[in-house]
C-alpha cells in the first residue's frame, strides 16, 4: 500500500520535527533560567511578536527561503553548497546596480526592476556555476571553493559599493533602489514561493530532478545507468546559485533597497539558509515553511530584546539546537523500538 | 624594507597557526571516519572560554586548560551523537557552529553586559629576537602547531595507532574484524581532534588578540577545513597549506601599507581588493595542484554493527 506508507512517512517526519523543536526550546529554557531571564515570558514574546505581522514575516523570509533552496538542491545531488552566502551577495549587488542604472537611463520602473531581477539571478547562477565546474571538471572540493568565494565576494561587493556606488547623502550606504522601481507589498515573497513550488515540481516530476536525486542517492549506480555526473553537478550548482542570486535581488528590491557598507543587512543569510534547508528536509515546500518559521523566531528575538533585555542571539542557539536534534533521527527510532519492547 | 619583511613573516605565522591547528584537529577526526565541519564552533567556544576562565580564575594557565576541556567536551558531544546515535555528521556541525556563536554572545552580554567584546587578558609573550635593531616575534603557538603537525604525521604514517585510526575511517568492518573497537576509536578521535582544534581557539585569544569579540574567529575555522581538503588529509601538507594561506593573508595586510608609503597616497576602497588576495590565491593554487581527492573511504558514514 504505497499511500499508507507515504502517509506514515509524513507522520514520522512531523513527529521528528516536533520532538526536535521541543528539545531546542527545552535547552533555550535552561539557558534562560541560568542567565536570569523569565523563560515563559521570553518564549511567549518570541512567538506572539514574531508571527504577529504577516507582511513583515513574508518579506524577511525571502532571502533565507532562497538560500535554503540553494542549499537543498545540491544537497539532493550529494553536494554541500556552503556558497549561498556569496551567491546572495552578488545577486543582491548586481540586482541593485542594474535596476539603478537602467532606471536612470530609461526612466522605466518595470523594465528596470525586471532587469535587476534577471541580472541578479544570472550573476548568482554564474557564481554557482564556478563551484560546480571546478568540482566536476577539476575535482576541486566544492566546500573549499565556496568558502573562498564567500570571502572574495564579500570584499568585492564592498569594494564596488565604496568605490563607485555610495549614496551621495548617506555615505555608509550604497545607492538606493529608485522609489518607483521597488517591488511592492509581498510580491517578492510570492515570487520566491513560486520558485519553490516550481523547484518542487522539477525535482519530483522531471528527468532533471530524477537524475539529481539518483546522483545523490547512489553516484556509482548513476554512472552505470548512464547519467553524466559532471553535468548534473554543474547544473545543480548553477540552478541553486541562480535561486540564491534571485533571493538577493528580491530582498534588495522589495525590502532593504540599499546595501550598507558593513553588509550587515545581508551577512549570514546564506549560512542561515543551510539550517533552513536542513529543517525543511531538503523539500522545497518544507524550506518555505522553515524559512517563515525561522524568520519569525528571529524577528521575535528582536522584540524579546526590547521587552526583556535578553540578547536576540538566543534565537541562534535555539535554531542550532533544533538543527542538532533533527540530525539524530535514529535516536527516535531507537526510543520507539525500546518502548515497544518494554 | 626590513620592517616590511618582519611584519610579513610575523603575520604569516599568526595567520597560519590558527588555520594549521584547525586542520590538524579535523584530520584526526576525519581519518577515523567522522566529519566535523564544526571547527569554527570549536574555535569560538575555546577562544571565548580562554578569556572567560582566565578572568574568573585570575590565571591564564587555568583559563587555557579549561578552554581545552570545553573543546574536548564539544568533541565528545559531537562524537556521541554522530557515532552512537548515527546523527548526520554534517548537520550536527552546522547546528554546533550556530549554537557556539549564539551562546558565547549571550554569555558575553549576561557576564559583562557587552555585545561586542570581552575585557582584555594578559597575553602570552612569544619568543623575541632582535634582527638589525628590529624586534622579531615568533608566537609560541606557532611552534606548538608545527610540532603537533609533525607528531601527527609521524603517528598516522609510521605507528600502529595511525594504522588503527585509518582502518576505522577506510574499512570499519575490516577494522572490527581485526579486533578494533570502531566506536571507541572514533569517539577518542573526535575528542582528541576537538582538543587540537581548541588549541587554535586558545591561540586566538591567549596569544593573538588578548580578548574575544564576534570577529575573533572570522571564518578561520572554515579556512582550516579548506586547508584540510587542500592537504589531502596529510598533516605535513597541512603545514605547507597553512603557511601558504598565511603568507597571502599577511601580504594582503603588509603590501597595501608598503605601497601607500611608496606611492605617498592613502588607499580607501582599494584595501578591500587587497583583502581578497588570500582567498583568490587559494582558489587558484588549489585548482592548479588538485589531484585526485583521497578522503577516508567511510568518511561521514555512521558505522552500524551487524
Amino acid at each position: 500500500m504505497p499511500e499508507a506508507s507515504n502517509y506514515m512517512r509524513i507522520v514520522k517526519v512531523i513527529i521528528e520535527e516536533a520532538v526536535s523543536l521541543l528539545v531546542g526550546f527545552a535547552v533555550a529554557v535552561i539557558i534562560l533560567l541560568f542567565s536570569g531571564y523569565e523563560p515563559l515570558s521570553v518564549i511567549s514574546i518570541l512567538f506572539s511578536e514574531g508571527f504577529r505581522n504577516t507582511e513583515v514575516l513574508m518579506k524577511q523570509s525571502i532571502p533565507v527561503i532562497a538560500t535554503g533552496l540553494a542549499f537543498s538542491i545540491p544537497a539532493l545531488a550529494g553536494l554541500f553548497n556552503i556558497g549561498g552566502e556569496s551567491q546572495l551577495y552578488i545577486g543582491a549587488f548586481t540586482g541593485l546596480v542594474s535596476t539603478y542604472i537602467i532606471y536612470n537611463a530609461t526612466g522605466q520602473p518595470v523594465l528596470s526592476s525586471v532587469t535587476g531581477l534577471v541580472s541578479g539571478t544570472l550573476a548568482g547562477g554564474f557564481w554557482g556555476f564556478i563551484i560546480g565546474y571546478l568540482r566536476a571538471r577539476r575535482s576541486v572540493n566544492e566546500v573549499v571553493v565556496a568558502i573562498m568565494m564567500n570571502w572574495t565576494t564579500y570584499y568585492l561587493v564592498l569594494y564596488l559599493i565604496v568605490s563607485r556606488f555610495t549614496d551621495p547623502i548617506y555615505s555608509h550606504m550604497s545607492v538606493f533602489v529608485p522609489a518607483s522601481s521597488r517591488i511592492p507589498d509581498v510580491l517578492g515573497f510570492i515570487m520566491i514561493a513560486g520558485v519553490a513550488v516550481l523547484t518542487y515540481i522539477v525535482l519530483r516530476y522531471s528527468s532533471l530532478g530524477y537524475s539529481i536525486r539518483v546522483a545523490g542517492l547512489n553516484p556509482k549506480a548513476a554512472v552505470y545507468a548512464g547519467f553524466n555526473l559532471e553535468k548534473i553537478f554543474i547544473t545543480a550548482m548553477s540552478i541553486s546559485g541562480a535561486i540564491a542570486g534571485l533571493g538577493g535581488a528580491l530582498f534588495v528590491l522589495s525590502v532593504i533597497y540599499s546595501i550598507d557598507t558593513t553588509m550587515s543587512a545581508i551577512y549570514g543569510l546564506g549560512f542561515l539558509g543551510i539550517g533552513i534547508g536542513l529543517l525543511g528536509r531538503n523539500n522545497p515546500i518544507g524550506v518555505v515553511l522553515a524559512g517563515l518559521f525561522i524568520s519569525g523566531l528571529q524577528f521575535g528575538g528582536q522584540w524579546v530584546e526590547l521587552r526583556t533585555g535578553a540578547p536576540p542571539y538566543l534565537t541562534d542557539v535555539v535554531i542550532g539546537i533544533i538543527v542538532i536534534a533533527l540530525s539524530a533521527t535514529y535516536t527516535y527510532e531507537l526510543l520507539v523500538s525500546k518502548l515497544r519492547r518494554g | 624594507m626590513i620592517d616590511f619583511l618582519i611584519a610579513l613573516i610575523e603575520n604569516t605565522l599568526y595567520s597560519a597557526t590558527v588555520v594549521l591547528l584547525g586542520a590538524l584537529g579535523a584530520i584526526i577526526n576525519e581519518k577515523s571516519g567522522v566529519v566535523n565541519i564544526g571547527v569554527e564552533g570549536v574555535f569560538i567556544l575555546s577562544a571565548f572560554s580562554t578569556v572567560y576562565f582566565t578572568l574568573a580564575s585570575g590565571n591564564l594557565a587555568i583559563g587555557i586548560l579549561l578552554a581545552l576541556v570545553v573543546s574536548g567536551l564539544a568533541g565528545l558531544i559531537h562524537g556521541l551523537i554522530s557515532i552512537y546515535l548515527r546523527g548526520d555528521q554534517v548537520i550536527i556541525g552546522v547546528g554546533f557552529n550556530m549554537v557556539a556563536a549564539g551562546l558565547t554572545i549571550v554569555m558575553m552580554v549576561t557576564t559583562w553586559g557587552d555585545y561586542s567584546q570581552t575585557p582584555q587578558i594578559q597575553k602570552l609573550q612569544g619568543l623575541q629576537f632582535t634582527i638589525g635593531g628590529k624586534v622579531f616575534i615568533i608566537p609560541l603557538f606557532s611552534i606548538v602547531a608545527i610540532l603537533v603537525g609533525l607528531a601527527e604525521w609521524f603517528i598516522l604514517e609510521k605507528t600502529k595507532y595511525g594504522l588503527v585510526l585509518k582502518a576505522c575511517g577506510d574499512e570499519p568492518r575490516a577494522a572490527e574484524a581485526m579486533g578494533i573497537n570502531v566506536f571507541r576509536t572514533r569517539l577518542l578521535a573526535t575528542v582528541l581532534g576537538a582538543v587540537v582544534m581548541g588549541l587554535g581557539g586558545v591561540f586566538l585569544s591567549a596569544e593573538w588578540f588578548g580578548n574575544y569579540t564576534k570577529a575573533t574567529t572570522a571564518g578561520r575555522g572554515f579556512i582550516a577545513l579548506a586547508n584540510e581538503a587542500f592537504s589531502n588529509w596529510n598533516p605535513a601538507m597541512a603545514i605547507a597549506g597553512a603557511l601558504l594561506f598565511g603568507f597571502f593573508e599577511a601580504l594582503s595586510i603588509s603590501l597595501p601599507i608598503q605601497l601607500q608609503s611608496m606611492l605617498g597616497r592613502q588607499f580607501t576602497a582599494e584595501t578591500y581588493l587587497f583583502k581578497m588576495m588570500p582567498y583568490v590565491a587559494t582558489i587558484i593554487v588549489i585548482t592548479m595542484v588538485m589531484k585526485k581527492i583521497r578522503m577516508p573511504r567511510a568518511l561521514g558514514k555512521p558505522y552500524i554493527k551487524e
